[in-house]
């Protein structure tokens, strides 16, 4: 009898689960992203909102790269439906602080991944996703360090011009060292 | 549909499931329906028949909650079911599922070893 789930895919069935999910997730993060850039344009900081677009653009291709990693193994991917985005924040402070908690929730699932990954020796999605491990660091590193110039710079007087100017030049590597 | 290249998978009261090796798909035999799925539309109709709200069917006094309306996936078949109808077509597709991953575990492990 021949094995026709394998001949199909060489992904498990939990594996493309959760693999789907993350690829909702990373789509809900890039809806976020871009609200906190339409955000931040209507309030005049012109900077963070290329910051966010950019980011938003990242974390569609991050979507994508999960997306044609399923597809690519035969397997069902999902395109996401995305709801729930929020279009308000209470403040240029609190928009960075949510975009850092986004970053760690993204990081705790890609960990969650690997995890069941190497639970099923799915030793390709293991290797796959530990792109998305490194990546995470540089994501975290950015959005602690935005939130970290509000302590620095301070908001009064014209500190928050100064934090906006400010947030672009972050950078991870060898450049931040 | 020649016998030889059929093997039964999983059988309750009021269906049964083979796989087919000449044509590579999943025969559902349900009632009078019969539907020959790809592997991979037998996997989305799974999916479809799991997610219906079976506590919902249960507890909705309205007329439209007595039966659910499933298509089969590229195929010009409709299941019309009722509450114990679409009890036994989800045990019946998640029997036809197990023996399936028990096929690939068997490939996996015994069929594939390789032998000294």
């Amino acid at each position: 009898m021949k094995d026709l789930v394998r001949m199909r895919t060489s992904l498990k069935e939990e594996t493309e689960r959760i693999l789907n999910e993350q690829i909702k997730m990373e789509a809900h993060s890039s809806a976020i992203y871009l609200s906190m850039a339409a955000w931040c344009d209507r309030n005049g900081f012109d900077y963070s909102a290329g910051y966010f677009y950019k980011q938003a653009e990242e974390e569609r291709s991050h979507m994508l790269k999960i997306f044609k990693y399923v597809s690519d193994l035969g397997g069902t991917a999902v395109s996401p439906e995305v709801t729930n985005v929020p279009q308000e924040f209470e403040g240029f402070r609190d928009v960075f602080e949510l975009a850092l908690q986004q970053e760690i929730a993204v990081t705790n699932s890609i960990n969650r991944i690997v995890a069941t990954a190497r639970q099923l020796n799915d030793f390709a999605t293991d290797q796959f996703m530990q792109w998305f491990v490194q990546e995470q660091i540089e994501e975290e590193y950015v959005a602690r360090r935005a939130v970290e110039l509000f302590d620095v710079i301070g908001e009064e007087g014209v500190g928050r011009y100064m934090i906006d100017k400010a947030i672009p030049k972050i950078t991870y590597g060898e450049a931040a060292e | 549909m020649n016998s030889e290249y059929l093997t039964e998978l999983y059988s309750n009261t009021k269906g049964s499931s083979y796989q087919c090796d000449a044509t590579n798909r999943i025969i559902i035999r349900f009632g009078d329906i019969t539907v020959s799925l790809r592997i991979t539309d037998f996997l989305t109709f799974k999916r479809r028949v799991d997610s219906v709200d079976i506590h919902t069917m249960i507890f909705n006094t309205d007329d439209a909650y007595d039966v659910e309306i499933i298509d089969a996936p590229r195929t010009d078949q409709l299941f019309v079911l009722n509450l114990c109808d679409l009890i036994l077509l989800r045990d019946l597709l998640a029997g036809t599922r197990f023996a399936l991953d028990l096929n690939t575990l068997l490939h996996e492990r015994i069929y594939n070893a390789v032998v000294y």
